[in-house]
């Protein structure tokens, strides 16, 4: 209980306290026309006090005495008397005229009303930051000056940024099929180019093609060039392009659906969910147990089970026939499109196919899920170490900010989309476009703007993730990213330079949005 | 993307539910195809809709369970095993070495949120008039500079804020052995002052961009009048913007709240040892880390933390969903 009392009574100190220095303050600079010399008065004690407890740490010279001790009070009483007097003398001799005071009225208004929230932002942030700034370019304790030494150490340590596997990445399946996926965009650009007479042109779905090609070839670089900077670049490009893409997905959707008040609150209730919280949520979904032991994670329990559809017990007959139904229904949609020349479907249900007729493949050959062939021919339950296996299981750990984040994007994108004009969507349609068509032509250029504002909050948000990684892995397993790595230096070690070196890096990360944000808004005002 | 009808010409009608095609001849076929490919963008958001349940869900379930039963089996099993207890909650309350001592935290997480949350508003509501209403040199500026501060990470400031908090700050006069004390040492490290504070500096930028946002728009006539009768920016301050301005108050302090309650990091490094003023993350964040006796009691913490936010959330959720919107959209 004495935890709520002291937050009470921080509540009404706090509040009490600013209430009556702003109270005072605006009466005193309210009355600046007739009690000049009150004005003058107040800033000469104001002045004086300052001046004598400077002038008494000068004269005592260390850090050691408490402060207001018996010497130093004496000092900043007396010269608070001294220029106090003086301000009062001043104030009545030579009263300023009107304009003087009432423009100096307005400022020392403004001052009143501005002056608190500044006074916080400067000792709060900025003054913090330039010390950041400073303490980076020395040593562990902080005294020895080491120049961009620190940033070195970040750089060229292997920890860090480990780039030796950068061959690996043409080796990746991921990068083969980002290719596939840029070749496609860019038949599809040619194609329709061709068409309209220009070289190449790229309607939203082949630059959306190209930006799901772009992420995995992200993955393709980030699975193979490691350490805890790639690690940080890592969440940011993936949390923020998924989160982005399902919540605008989401959006989409739920503005054509029944319902659509409570599906968008089960999306968007994990925001309400600390990342700690977060962390443990997912921490039960990713448990992983020995393979004799039935799983508790509900994950491992699902790949397990899959595992265990194989030919010899019959189950995987029952998935093949599932999946082979599938096929046929979508080769059925294939001919439709080609039977009637929309070629958008029929490449697209063909490409729906090919991983079913993988799944099948996989099912009568080697098995689907995670399951192994024990000695005599029955399956053992193989599982996934989603938090253990390195480099993916930084893609598990991105998993539950994307869950937190998609009800963000989604709830900003869905406003945005209401606020189309109807009248726009509407000439669309009068025109004879189909929804698809007022989608991609209408829509979404409208809605751009607001998806830049998402992403770069995001941006901004995920750059410096903390909570997740430090609750789930604690960086261990090749997980570790820039705010946890600066927390351990700092406040484990106390590698003062080290640290602040780490927290500068992650503020010029976001230097960039910032300047995004001034720019934008200069051209709002 | 150029204009709107530009864009539409340049879509082929290839779409899969093409009106325009539907209109060439009835087809039985095609029709059940086309209603079929309609209905899939429903189920994938319903299907979203159950990915994103699922791990809360389980969490919830997880907790009315034996800690025995936990270990050995999943959540599912006890729909048939039908074996659920309230113990997990009553022990993760109570304090003692074996159980959570979750009560505690609990007062001082509100402790930290609830003037993690006043304050600022307090202040940012005077600056934002300020910047909205009171003309000064420089006003555009210091604005945009307060507001750019936003982006700023929070690990930029912990290092020097800490230290502040723990010794105050002096300043070595270069070539002397004179040292300045500008800021004496108040020892607030390891309280809940400390942790809010901290959170009151980092919360203003916001604070002061969304609630600026709102007064900024509310109608100058009205302080105009008052003004002629008589009124200062002080009483147009309290008796006019204030009662005006609620909503987006409310908006902006809920975000605050739910903010602050859910903090880690900044909680983590003001209070340091100072293990009796934890607030409720920091202790489920430590049972999560020890992997031991209590483990069991995990999911029951977590929800117990995670309660007071989603309590909020579907009460409140109106007012949140304004605060994040504020500046993203323009309505």
């Amino acid at each position: 209980m004495t935890a709520l009392w002291g937050a009470f009574a921080g509540v009404v100190i706090a509040v009490g306290a600013s209430a009556a220095v702003f109270w005072v303050t605006h009466r005193l600079f309210g009355l600046v026309e007739r009690r000049w010399a009150v004005v003058t008065a107040t800033s000469g004690v104001l002045a004086g006090g300052a001046a004598g407890a400077v002038a008494s740490g000068l004269r005592s010279g260390a850090d050691s005495t408490p402060l207001l001790a018996g010497s130093q009070l004496v000092w900043i009483v007396g010269g608070a008397a001294v220029f106090g007097l003086a301000g009062a003398a001043v104030g009545l001799l030579r009263p300023p005229s009107a304009k003087r005071t009432s423009a100096m009225q307005s400022r020392l208004r403004a001052l009143t009303f501005v002056g608190p929230a500044m006074l916080f932002v400067a000792l709060g942030l900025i003054i913090p930051l330039l010390r950041t700034i400073y303490l980076s370019l020395f040593d562990k304790a902080g005294t020895g000056f080491r120049g961009l030494a620190n940033y070195g150490d970040i750089f060229t340590n292997a920890q860090s940024l480990d780039l030796s596997g950068w061959a690996g990445i043409f080796g990746s399946q991921l990068f083969w099929g980002s290719v596939i996926l840029f070749a496609f965009a860019l038949a599809i650009a040619l194609a329709r180019g061709r068409r309209r007479g220009v070289a190449a042109d790229f309607s939203a779905s082949t630059v959306g093609i190209g930006i799901g090609g772009g992420l995995l070839l992200s993955f393709a670089v980030f699975a193979n060039l490691r350490g805890t900077v790639m690690n940080n670049l890592w969440w940011v490009v993936a949390v923020t392009f998924l989160s982005t893409a399902l919540g605008l997905l989401a959006a989409v959707i739920a503005d054509r659906t029944k319902r659509e008040s409570f599906a968008k609150s089960l999306i968007f209730l994990p925001m309400a969910i600390s990342f700690v919280g977060a962390g443990i949520i997912w921490r039960f979904m990713y448990i992983a147990r020995p393979p004799q032991k039935s799983q508790t994670g509900l994950l491992n329990a699902i790949w397990v089970w899959f595992g265990t559809l194989r030919p010899s017990t019959g189950g995987a007959w029952i998935a093949v026939a599932v999946l082979a139904t599938a096929t046929a229904m979508l080769t059925a949609l294939c001919a439709f499109g080609v039977r009637r020349r929309q070629s958008a479907l029929a490449i697209g249900s063909a490409t729906a196919a090919i991983p079913l007729l993988w799944l099948i493949y996989r099912f009568i050959g080697p098995g689907v899920g995670g399951s192994i062939l024990g000695p005599n021919g029955e399956p053992i339950a193989g599982t996934i170490l989603f938090v253990q296996e390195s480099p993916f299981n930084n893609v598990w750990l991105m998993v539950v900010l994307i869950w937190i984040q998609t009800g963000f994007a989604m709830v900003i994108l869905s406003a945005a989309i209401k606020a189309v004009p109807s009248d726009l969507i509407e000439a669309a349609r009068v025109d004879g476009a189909d929804e698809r068509q007022v989608f991609f032509g209408v829509t979404l250029p409208t809605i751009v703007p607001t998806i830049t504002v998402v992403m770069t909050a995001m941006i901004v948000l995920v750059m410096k993730v903390f909570d997740i990684v430090r609750v789930m892995t604690n960086g261990n397993f090749g997980t570790q990213v820039i705010a946890n790595e600066m927390w351990q230096r700092s406040f484990t070690e106390f590698n003062l330079g080290l640290g602040s070196a780490l927290a500068v890096v992650l503020f010029l990360g976001v230097v960039p949005v910032m300047g995004l944000n001034i720019r934008r808004m200069q051209r709002g005002e | 993307m150029s204009s709107a009808v530009d864009a539409a010409e340049a879509e082929q009608p290839a779409g899969s539910g093409s009106a325009v095609r539907e209109r060439q001849g009835p087809d039985r076929i095609g029709r059940a195809v086309y209603r079929f490919l309609r209905s899939i963008p429903v189920w994938v958001l319903w299907l979203m809709v159950i990915i994103w349940s699922v791990p809360t869900g389980s969490l919830f379930l997880n907790s009315f369970r034996h800690r025995d039963d936990q270990r050995a089996s999943g959540w599912w099993t006890s729909f048939t095993e039908g074996n659920w207890t309230l113990e997990n909650y009553t022990d993760v309350l109570s304090s003692g070495a074996q159980t959570g001592g979750l009560w505690q935290a609990l007062l001082n997480s509100f402790a930290i949120a609830i003037p993690a949350t006043i304050i600022p508003i307090a202040i940012a509501a005077l600056a934002a008039y300020a910047f909205a209403w009171i003309p000064f040199r420089g006003r555009e500026w210091i604005f945009i500079g307060t507001v750019s501060l936003l982006a700023l990470p929070n690990q930029v400031a912990l290092l020097p804020l800490l230290q502040m908090f723990s010794g105050g700050a002096h300043w070595s006069i270069p070539g002397t052995e004179i040292v300045v004390t500008l800021i004496p040492d108040f020892s607030l490290a390891g309280t809940a002052t400390a942790v809010w504070l901290t959170h009151t500096a980092f919360a203003l930028p916001f604070a002061i961009f969304l609630l600026h946002n709102y007064i900024s728009t509310l109608p100058g006539e009205l302080f105009e009048a008052a003004r002629i009768d008589g009124a200062d920016h002080f009483t147009i301050f309290w008796r006019i913007v204030v009662p005006l301005s609620v909503p987006a108050l409310a908006a902006f302090a809920i975000f605050q709240f739910l903010w602050t309650w859910n903090d880690y990091l900044i909680a983590l490094t003001m209070l340091g040892a100072a293990g009796e003023n934890y607030p409720a993350t920091i202790k489920i964040a430590s049972m999560a880390g020890e992997f031991g006796l209590r483990e069991h009691l995990l999911s029951a913490g977590a929800f117990v933390q995670a309660g007071v936010p989603m309590l909020v959330f579907f009460f409140l959720q109106r007012f949140f969903v304004r605060g994040l919107l504020a500046g993203s959209v323009k309505s």
